[in-house]
C-alpha cells in the first residue's frame, strides 16, 4: 500500500468528486475518492432536490446522491471511508496523510465541499445535540409535535423549515435581514401556516434549562425578543472544508475556499479543484457536477501530458 | 475486542446509514435501534451519550468498557472498533 501510486485521488465524495469519478474512470484512470462524512455531501443529507436536471419530479437528496455512487462504482471507481489530515508534495508526486496511513498519487482533486457553518452565539455549542442541530433529515423527527426556532433565510434554512413542519406544530424562523430563497421556496414559506418569519432578527443567546433549550433569545429593530422553543435548527451559510491544507502550498482565497485557474487547476501543479469547496463556485449540485466533469478532462490532459514528459526523460537518459 | 455494537438512528438519517456502511466493511455485527420506531429508548440515548441527536454508536468491548460516539466521526468510530 504504501509503495502504490494512484494516477487520482479524489478528496471528497459529493457531487463534484463523483462526477469526476464517473469521467475519469471510464478514461480507466485509476481513482480512488477518499471520503469522511456523507457520500453525496450535503446534497445526501439534503430533504429535497428540485432543480437538478433530469428529474422532472424531484427527488430526495438522498436518492441522487446514491445513484450518482452506484454509476460511480459501476466504471471501477473507489471510496475509501477515510480522511486525508494533511497534503503535501514529494518531488512530482503529492502525499496524503489519512487516518490509515500516507497515499501517494500523481494527481489529486479537491471536492471536500463545505460544512454548515455554526452561528457563534452563547448557548449554542452548550446544547448541541440537546436542542441545537444542523441536520433536519437526522434529528428532526425527535421533534414531533413541538416547536421549533429556524436560524438563517437562505435556500437551506427555508428548504429544511419546510421539511421541519412534518414533525413539529410550529417553527418561528429568525431571518437576520431579509429571506435570501428562490422565488419557488419563498412561495412555499408564504404558503405554510406552521411557519412563522421573523425578518431583521438575530439570533443572539440560546438559553436552556436542565440540560435542555428552552427559549432563543435575539434582537428585532433594536429590541430584545425571546422566542420559547424545544429546539433550534441551525442554517446560516457554509464554510468550506480546507482545514486540512493548513501547511501546504496550496492557495486560498480569503474566506478559506480554494482558487483555481480556468482549467480548475489550484497553484500547485498536479492538484484541481471543483464544487463547493473552489473560490467562486456557485454552490449548486448542478454546477458541482458540472466542474467535476471538466476537472476530470483537465486532469486527463495533464496525466497524458506528464507521460510524454516522463518518457521524454527516460529516453534522453537511456536513449531510444 | 468488540463485544457488540448499537447504533441509534432515524428513518430520513443519511450519517446512519454512513456509519453502518463503514461497519460493514469492516465486517463487524451491530444492533440497529430506530428511536422512531422506538420512541421509549430514545431516553437510554440521551442517558448513554448526553445527546438526542443521532447517529448515536456505541460499542461494548469485551471488558464491559463503552466508547460512545456522536454523529458520523470517523476520528473516533476507527479506533473504537479495532
Amino acid at each position: 500500500m504504501a509503495d502504490q501510486v494512484h494516477e487520482l485521488v479524489i478528496i471528497g465524495a459529493g457531487p463534484a468528486a463523483l462526477s469526476a469519478a464517473i469521467y475519469t474512470c471510464r478514461e480507466d484512470i485509476d481513482t480512488l475518492l477518499i471520503e469522511k462524512g456523507a457520500i453525496g455531501g450535503l446534497a445526501a443529507v439534503t430533504d429535497w432536490v428540485d432543480n437538478y436536471p433530469g428529474f422532472e419530479d424531484g427527488l430526495e437528496g438522498l436518492k441522487l446522491s446514491e445513484s450518482m455512487r452506484k454509476q460511480a462504482e459501476r466504471f471501477g471507481a473507489k471510496i475509501d471511508l477515510n480522511e486525508v489530515t494533511k497534503l503535501s508534495k514529494e518531488g512530482d508526486l503529492i502525499v496524503l496523510d489519512t487516518l490509515t496511513g500516507p497515499i501517494k498519487t500523481k494527481a489529486v482533486l479537491i471536492a471536500t465541499g463545505s460544512e454548515y457553518r455554526k452561528i457563534g452565539v452563547p448557548g449554542e455549542e452548550e446544547f448541541y445535540g440537546r436542542g441545537v442541530h444542523y441536520c433536519a433529515t437526522c434529528d428532526g423527527a425527535f421533534y414531533r409535535d413541538k416547536k421549533l426556532v429556524v436560524v438563517g433565510g437562505g435556500n437551506s434554512a427555508v428548504q429544511e423549515g419546510l421539511f421541519l413542519t412534518k414533525f413539529a406544530t410550529h417553527i418561528d424562523m429568525l431571518v437576520r435581514s431579509t429571506i435570501r430563497a428562490s422565488d419557488i421556496l419563498q412561495k412555499e414559506l408564504a404558503e405554510n401556516k406552521k411557519i412563522t418569519v421573523h425578518l431583521n432578527t438575530s439570533t443572539d443567546e440560546i438559553v436552556g434549562k436542565d440540560g435542555k433549550v428552552t427559549k432563543v433569545i435575539g434582537t428585532h429593530n433594536g429590541k430584545k425578543v425571546e422566542y420559547q422553543t424545544d429546539g433550534v435548527f441551525v442554517f446560516v451559510g457554509l464554510d468550506p472544508n480546507t482545514k486540512f491544507l493548513a501547511g501546504s502550498d496550496v492557495e486560498l482565497d480569503e474566506r478559506g475556499f480554494v482558487k483555481s485557474d480556468s482549467r480548475l487547476m489550484t497553484n500547485v501543479p498536479g492538484i484541481f479543484v471543483a464544487g463547493d469547496v473552489r473560490s467562486g463556485a456557485t454552490l449548486q449540485i448542478a454546477s458541482a457536477t458540472g466542474e467535476g466533469a471538466t476537472a476530470a478532462l483537465m486532469i486527463r490532459e495533464y496525466l497524458e501530458d506528464h507521460a510524454k514528459i516522463s518518457k521524454a526523460k527516460v529516453v534522453s537518459l537511456y536513449g531510444t | 475486542m468488540v463485544k457488540n455494537i448499537t447504533i441509534f438512528t432515524t428513518n430520513t438519517c443519511t450519517y446512519c446509514g454512513m456509519v453502518k456502511r463503514f461497519l460493514d466493511i469492516k465486517g463487524l455485527k451491530y444492533e440497529v435501534v430506530n428511536l422512531e420506531e422506538n420512541p421509549e429508548r430514545q431516553a437510554e440515548a440521551l442517558s448513554v451519550s448526553g445527546a438526542l441527536t443521532v447517529p448515536i454508536t456505541v460499542v461494548t468491548k469485551t471488558d464491559d468498557s463503552q466508547q460512545v460516539v456522536i454523529g458520523y466521526n470517523l476520528s473516533q468510530l476507527a479506533p473504537a472498533v479495532v
